[in-house]
């Protein structure tokens, strides 16, 4: 039984790692079925394929389409398992809530929506706002949505610099204190997000899964 | 008609720099859309055209990177891709000096095709249809396709290229140096690319965009392995920098990005131009750094086979 059992966790594993869509969720839907506990499914097998997944970018084995494919099953996986948590009466904490987009007169939208798509693979609430996103709606919608972070993304060198402004406005609404922000893009860096007083930089999608969780911990 | 095969046999070809940066110090609005001002601020495209032929640059980019219908849907002008395609390349045609070139510009749609995004490959090829006639139309003298992360979106947009217009056609793709060498974000490698390339029967192909000029050089040495076709190079001039008076500062510096062109040359490249952070300025150090080269080898010099 727990020999069958470790099989179809492992198999699950595999498919999210490939980037199988729906094998994952076939395989998700068998471990319900077969009466496993969805929060150790996640804890087992989900969360360590998405690991893997972006260990295998990181190291250059992988590229964008098998990232992005890797994050779909574990989303078709998910979308399963978080039905039979609530049937269940468990809950998967949340990792933090995070809300996104790219800042206000950029409408490149590639680095942004992988950053979110990674997030949300590994557990995060996310809330994309899309493109072109006014500045102070980024801060409405955190407010009310109470998220952590706020991720500014920006692929222009000219609207990079609203990311320093989102910054300034937090100060003089007296917010600063209130959000962990977080920028990326092509043409940011690790010095920028320091200069302008933001939290932290990520170069690619898997290293803002690690700075938010970095920065989630300081707080 | 532009015969790239006799200007290759004597002598590197020379684009232009940066557009993006000049129509910024130009004016441009942030958030407002580029290929709207060939239509509201012809002069300033006008203006940025001059400047680099005057730099010395033997072809010059028309203003429509961002050109195709579903970069242009962004900004609610998707019914105007033909005129506005149309109107940039005729801006350039009529600041064109005699025995100069205009070079129509095809950037990627910004989307991705199905499985990972939303677009058909029909959908694709479509958004660039009325670009290729416009810019055909409007009298370029061949087309760039341009900064392509994905091999499928440049081979879609090549066959767009080939079907309406009957010009020369160069295609550049963008890479990342990875811990494994050179890919685009897709995963392309410099043998697929070239290969497609070959297949194609692609004038001219090669590299933009992303990496410096250190970096493109090997780049172009790795592409020179595999071909025999002329190879295109345009570099980033680094990364940039904001200066504490707000002023963009790109990383590698005018002086060190020149001093890879000779390189450039030697690794293969014979279309040579700039890309993010170049300026008139950066061309105008190219054009002598090639002329330098040029006068090394009186006989021509160039290695060149089609």
């Amino acid at each position: 039984m727990n020999i069958e059992k470790d099989k179809i966790l492992q198999e699950l594993n595999r498919a999210i790692v490939r980037g199988e869509i729906e094998t994952a969720r076939c395989l998700a839907e068998r471990t319900v079925k077969s009466g496993f506990l969805p929060l150790a499914t996640i804890q087992k097998s989900c969360l360590p394929a998405i690991e893997e997944v972006g260990r295998l970018w990181e190291v250059g084995d992988y590229f964008l389409p098998e990232l992005i494919a890797g994050a779909e099953a574990m989303k078709a996986a998910m979308s399963v398992l978080q039905v039979a948590l609530k049937d269940s009466g468990q809950t998967l904490e949340s990792s933090g809530k995070v809300v996104i987009g790219t800042v206000e007169g950029d409408i490149h939208d590639i680095g942004k929506n992988l950053v979110a798509s990674m997030l949300r693979a590994t557990g995060f609430e996310v809330i994309d706002l899309g493109a072109d996103v006014k500045l102070e709606k980024f801060i409405e919608i955190a407010l009310r949505e109470k998220a952590e972070v706020i991720a500014l993304s920006a692929l222009l060198t000219t609207t990079m610099l609203n990311q320093k402004r989102f910054v300034g406005l937090l100060v003089n609404q007296n917010l600063r204190q209130e959000f962990k922000v977080i920028v990326g893009g092509a043409p940011v860096s690790e010095r920028w997000a320091r200069e302008i007083g933001a939290d932290g930089y990520g170069e690619s999608a898997v290293q803002a899964v690690e700075l938010v969780r970095e920065i989630l911990k300081k707080k | 008609m532009l015969k790239l095969e006799d200007i290759l046999k004597d002598r590197i070809f020379l684009l232009d720099g940066a557009m993006g940066t000049e129509l910024i110090n130009s004016g441009l609005p942030q958030g407002h859309c580029p290929e709207a001002w060939n239509e509201e601020n012809p002069e300033a495209i006008a203006r940025i055209h001059r400047s680099y032929y005057l730099a010395g640059a033997e072809a010059v980019l028309t203003n429509s990177f961002g050109g195709n219908e579903v970069k242009l849907s962004a900004y609610g002008l998707q019914e105007k891709t033909y005129e506005l395609n149309f109107k940039t390349a005729r801006i350039a045609r009529t600041v064109c000096p005699e025995n100069k070139y205009v070079g129509g510009s095809l950037g990627p749609t910004g989307k991705f095709l199905k499985p990972l995004g939303h677009l058909s490959e029909d959908e694709m090829e479509r958004a660039f249809v009325a670009q290729v006639k416009g810019l055909t139309a409007g009298g370029v003298d061949f087309l760039l396709i341009e900064t392509q992360y994905d091999l499928k979106e440049a081979l879609l947009a090549l066959r767009v290229a080939r079907r309406e217009a009957s010009l020369p056609v160069l295609v550049t793709m963008t890479f990342n140096l990875t811990g494994r060498g050179y890919f685009t974000l897709m995963g392309n490698s410099p043998e697929d690319f070239v290969q497609a390339m070959e297949e194609n029967e692609v004038e001219a192909f090669g590299a933009n965009c992303t990496l410096n000029s250190r970096e493109m050089v090997g780049l172009i040495e790795e592409m020179s392995r595999l071909t025999r076709r002329p190879l295109v190079a345009q570099a980033n001039a680094g990364k940039p920098e904001i200066q504490p008076d707000g002023r963009i500062r790109y990383s590698q510096g005018i002086d060190e990005y020149v001093s890879f062109v000779p390189r450039l040359i030697g690794a293969g490249a014979r279309i040579i131009g700039g890309c993010c952070g170049t300026s008139p300025d950066y061309i105008k150090k190219m054009a002598e750094a090639i002329n330098d080269f040029h006068q090394q080898k009186p006989s021509g010099g160039v290695k060149h086979e089609y």
